[in-house]
């Protein structure tokens, strides 16, 4: 009889720790040695991005150097299919920059339907200004007075360079504010 | 009851095969009769001999293995209420069978011990739960992380790369060969940039 009691203490005791363990759960997920948050260290997989996105970059530019310039916007394409972390800023910024040289080369090749759909999905994605936004908008003034040209005495030419006026206007008041950051910075 | 069997007792052992004579067939009956009286009454004649108390004694044990003798009810309860007690760890087993009066407060504590262990978890339990609501709860103090350089961090590159610049006075073909340039250039710089802050992170400055 007593050691059945002295059973039900052990159960009970046991019990009763078990519960009071069970409020601290913090103190064992977090650590002492808990880095800063990963999503704001520059870490492999942003590194592999960034290095393929070089790689890719030096391969178009080999391919101009050559004038093969289909082979180049194929380069450039791969840029805009990387895998970066998904809060990196520098993913937006390297996709911007790859998404205007892309309409730069389709511009070069005539292809001005297509450069400036690649242009506006890169704007349409936007979630922060950037010297490359900015870029891309003058990206796309370039291609509204490339398409200018090429309608000549079209009235619509005169359309497509007001809208070359806008987005250049866009680019150089993205690049005015950003400026006067960096300076006040 | 006295049977004189000291001749074949004692005597040498006759062949298997040979015919019983008259004497053996008798004292078989009469030996017959003896062990039927035995069992059917319960007890054992007033006196015998000793070689026939002990015949009797095995043709007794012979018959109970058979499963032709039943115990009395008194005699059943008595052997199981001692094997109970000696399963719970209780005294000699023996001394309970002759008077059975140890058998009662034995089956008082088995009635008794669940309850006896239910009330105690509960108690238990209940002096669980109030510990939980009565304490303070604890604050966790958080260790600061140490600020982090901003060398290590994923960041915007505007300030690596400054306002992009796209003058070109060349044919369309040249300028995109020359924007092919300066952007490979652009990600080369932010590459090297973070690739410094990542080895520094990773690697404690090592280059």
């Amino acid at each position: 009889m007593k050691k059945q009691h002295l059973l039900v203490w052990m159960i009970g005791l046991a019990f009763a720790s078990g519960c009071s363990s069970s409020t601290e759960p913090d103190k064992l997920t977090r650590s002492v040695t808990k880095t800063p948050d990963a999503d704001d260290v520059i870490d492999e997989q942003l590194m592999i991005a960034l290095g393929q996105a070089k790689n890719f970059h030096y391969k178009a530019k080999v391919y101009m150097s050559d004038g093969k310039v289909a082979e180049a916007i194929a380069a450039v394409r791969q840029i805009l299919s990387l895998r970066f972390p998904a809060t990196a800023p520098e993913a937006d910024d390297v996709r911007n920059d790859a998404r205007a040289l892309l309409g730069r080369l389709l511009v070069s090749q005539a292809q001005l339907d297509e450069a400036m759909r690649v242009v506006d999905e890169g704007l349409a994605a936007v979630t922060r200004e950037s010297f490359f936004v900015a870029n891309l908008y003058t990206v796309k003034g370039e291609i509204h007075f490339a398409r200018a040209t090429a309608l000549t005495t079209d009235p619509r030419a005169t359309e497509e360079k007001r809208a070359a006026i806008d987005a250049l206007e866009k680019s150089i008041k993205i690049n005015e504010a950003l400026q006067k950051q960096l300076e006040r910075q | 009851m006295k049977i004189d069997d000291d001749d074949f007792l004692t005597g040498a052992v006759p062949d298997p095969d040979t015919e019983p004579t008259a004497t053996e067939r008798a004292h078989a009956k009469a030996f017959s009769d003896l062990i039927d009286k035995t069992l059917a009454s319960g007890k054992l004649p007033p006196a015998m001999s000793a070689d026939d108390r002990a015949l009797l004694e095995v043709a007794t044990v012979i018959r109970a293995t058979h499963g032709a003798l039943d115990l009395a009810p008194s005699k059943q309860r008595s052997v199981v209420e001692d094997a109970l007690r000696q399963a719970i760890g209780g005294g000699n087993a023996a001394t309970s069978l002759p008077g059975g009066a140890p058998v009662i407060p034995l089956r008082r504590r088995l009635r008794t011990l669940p309850w006896a262990i239910a009330g105690t978890s509960s108690l238990v339990a209940a002096a669980a739960i109030v510990m939980l609501v009565v304490r303070k709860p604890q604050l966790v103090t958080t260790p600061q992380t140490p600020e982090m350089p901003l060398s290590w961090k994923s960041r915007p590159t505007d300030t690596l790369i400054g306002r992009i610049s796209t003058e070109c006075t060349g044919l369309v073909l040249d300028c995109a060969r020359e924007a092919t340039v300066k952007t490979s250039a652009r990600i080369d710089t932010i590459f090297s940039d973070r690739l410094a802050g990542y080895r520094d992170r990773r690697f404690g400055g090592k280059r």
